[in-house]
């Protein structure tokens, strides 16, 4: 079947009652989460994944998730506006002139301007995805098993360059993932590993609990305990306006927007890189190139058009590598990757070759949750700010009960719930020791594809465990790890320095005002 | 910080894991083996690191910024086990109350928005969710 036929019949099935209700309910809680400081994009997925389980579809499992992470983009810049604290890291610049904005009672202009350029850097990373996939796939259509072990390497790799300040750490983490999901019955042999004797882990560790305590309640213990530090402050919040963005205002930031879209599209595309370096290489991109450079942290709407289109640009295109080759550029992409797993569903070519009418299906699902979340936006923005206004005592309560219901629901059994304190403890371990958990997470996610993928190269090759180092694209892809994990870090280590820059100037430029 | 790792390498390869007896196919041991040593070798890179380079990150453990995250951590250790006792909505109740008194807050509404909270959450699992969460002996 050709491209376009699948995708007409896509088309089809994406509009349906039930996957345009997801989006919607996907795209308030993203916006919810988002916009809550310390909560992360990561959380809103993680509590609708047992969500998740009671759909028959999975395409409209992963829509609904893809709906958060879009909504969840979008939903940072409104406490970034009216708070001056960008709800997620990747809306860290839209404070930069988001907040003076704000400070100018100018707060609905600088939505407005938000959601605008949100929504055209989504589309334009979607309509890239759409592109993209199938070109991509026919690339490596011939990848074997050999080929996606090492694939899985790569993307364990990057995750740990990338993630937390020191390589040796993040890679450990990731180990340590990956010995987790080794906890219990043995795919291939039946045999049991690690389990200590311990009727707990005789059937390993399930991802669903292990995502819970391992993001998910951490965040919301951390967040608690500095709610007890600070005794309950809240901080003044700018109050919304109605002074709206004009016309001829939003063709103005076209340019600036259209330019972060395209930049962030193909930072977006690199696995490892992330929305929070997209921001902030665009918006310096932005106003390197603007008309009015001397506006920019005074409340230049194209600062916060650049800013806001570069993070949703993001969300788009780190689908690309996720969708074709398996592998998730950041925290929050493994965490949509461990639900394909969950659903049952191996990312990579032989989607699009097997289950081509749900891959299109779940791409177009993204491109229509970029086109409502305008609406969306517009009417639902007043009263998501009113959330951050909300004590947080209220929010932890209900996050964690729904945690711990989920992840008991993931297979009805108590055994989850000693696990999910377990790991969480675990966790908390880990943090005191500042090693971050996102590449223990991928570990996790990733170990039983590697595994399966480990076994059948050995068998079909007689276990000759050279064949990674001699199959030729296989080598490629391990010497490719290793150039793209020094230059990445060097790469990381530029962009801090010049991001250190700039949110010293940001701050200054802040406080002039 | 390396240290702890080590230790935990140390104890886990020999201790625990049961030989294949069928081998058929590669090892199971063979993945966790390729874990293990990797992690020692960047568990002594990290000793490296500290000990030869002095580029060692110092993490401070402030025991008055911690205390509020470990005594959390453990009321949600307390959870888990009532909830497998005495049944999800009355534990979440019991919990939830004492970690609202510890975070300061005293006005009752909140406490009735907790046990209705609790509730709600029960019934939204059992009847659209179709998960019974733990009963336990109240009902």
């Amino acid at each position: 079947m050709g491209d376009i036929q699948l995708i007409m019949q896509a088309l089809t099935q994406v509009f349906t009652v039930t996957n345009l209700l997801m989006i919607l309910i996907g795209l308030v809680i993203g916006m919810i989460v988002g916009c809550i400081p310390g909560l992360s994009v990561m959380l809103g997925i993680i509590l609708m994944l047992p969500v998740t389980y009671t759909i028959d579809d999975p395409a409209t499992a992963i829509i609904l998730l893809l709906a958060v992470y879009v909504g969840g983009m979008y939903g940072g810049s409104i406490s970034a506006v009216t708070l001056n604290t960008p709800g997620t890291n990747s809306a860290i610049a839209t404070t930069f002139d988001g907040y003076p904005l704000a400070r100018k009672g100018k707060v609905k202009k600088a939505l407005d301007t938000s959601l605008f350029s949100s929504v055209f850097g989504g589309l334009f990373s979607a309509i890239l995805l759409l592109l993209c996939a199938s070109l991509i796939t026919k690339l490596v259509a011939n990848f074997t098993s050999v080929e996606y072990f090492s694939m899985g390497i790569l993307g364990i790799s990057l995750i740990a360059g990338v993630s937390g300040n020191s390589l040796p750490k993040s890679i450990i983490s990731g180990m340590i993932g990956l010995l987790m999901a080794c906890i219990g019955m043995d795919a291939v042999t039946g045999v049991t590993r690690y389990s200590f004797g311990l009727d707990t882990l005789k059937y390993g560790i399930d991802l669903l609990p292990a995502c819970i305590a391992l993001i998910a309640l951490t965040q919301v213990v951390q967040k608690l305990r500095d709610f007890k530090l600070s005794g309950g402050k809240l901080d003044d919040a700018n109050k919304i306006d109605r002074e709206g963005l004009t016309h001829k205002e939003r063709l103005s930031i076209i340019p600036a927007v259209l330019k972060s879209s395209a930049i962030a599209s193909i930072l977006g595309a690199m696995p490892g890189v992330g929305g929070g370096v997209a921001q902030f290489l665009c918006y310096s991109e932005a106003r390197r190139t603007s008309k009015h450079p001397e506006e920019f942290g005074k409340g230049s709407l194209e600062g916060i058009g650049a800013a806001e289109a570069s993070n949703n640009a993001v969300v788009g295109s780190a689908m690309i590598p996720m969708l074709t080759l398996g592998i998730p550029g950041d925290g929050v992409t493994a965490l949509l990757l461990g639900a394909f797993v969950l659903h049952g569903i191996t990312p990579g070519p032989t989607m699009f070759t097997k289950q081509g009418v749900m891959a299109y299906t779940i791409i177009l699902g993204c491109l229509i949750a970029n086109i409502l979340l305008f609406p969306i936006g517009l009417g639902m923005t007043r009263g998501v700010a009113k959330i951050i206004q909300v004590r947080y005592t209220y929010l932890a309560p209900l996050i964690i009960m729904f945690c711990f219901a989920g992840s008991y629901a993931s297979t009805g059994n108590t055994k989850e719930l000693v696990l999910c304190a377990a790991i969480l403890v675990f966790s908390y371990l880990l943090t005191l020791l500042d090693i971050d958990n996102t590449p223990l997470m991928l570990g996790m996610i990733l170990e039983s594809i590697m595994e399966k993928n480990f076994v059948t190269a050995s068998m079909a090759y007689d276990r000759d465990y050279t064949i990674f180092f001699r199959r030729p694209v296989s080598l490629v892809i391990l010497i490719l790890t290793v150039l793209l994990l020094v230059s990445l870090m060097k790469m990381n280590k530029k962009i801090a320095a010049l991001n250190e820059k700039q949110m010293e100037e940001m701050e200054k430029a802040h406080e002039e005002l | 910080m390396g240290a702890l790792s080590l230790i935990l390498l140390l104890v886990m390869p020999n201790q625990v894991r049961i030989p294949a007896y069928d081998s058929g196919a590669p090892s199971p041991r063979i993945i966790p083996g390729i874990c293990i040593v990797i992690m020692l070798i960047f568990s002594i890179v990290l000793i490296i690191q500290s000990l030869v380079f002095k580029q060692e990150k110092i993490v401070e453990f402030d025991w008055n910024k911690e205390k509020p995250a470990i005594l959390l951590i453990v009321m949600l250790c307390v959870y888990v086990a009532l909830i497998t006792t005495i049944g999800f909505v009355p534990a979440s109740a019991l919990v939830f109350s004492a970690i609202l008194f510890y975070c300061g807050e005293r006005k009752p509404f909140i406490y009735i928005f907790v046990i209705a909270a609790a509730t709600g959450i029960y019934f939204l699992f059992k009847y659209v969710f179709t998960v019974s969460l733990p009963t336990g002996i109240f009902f």
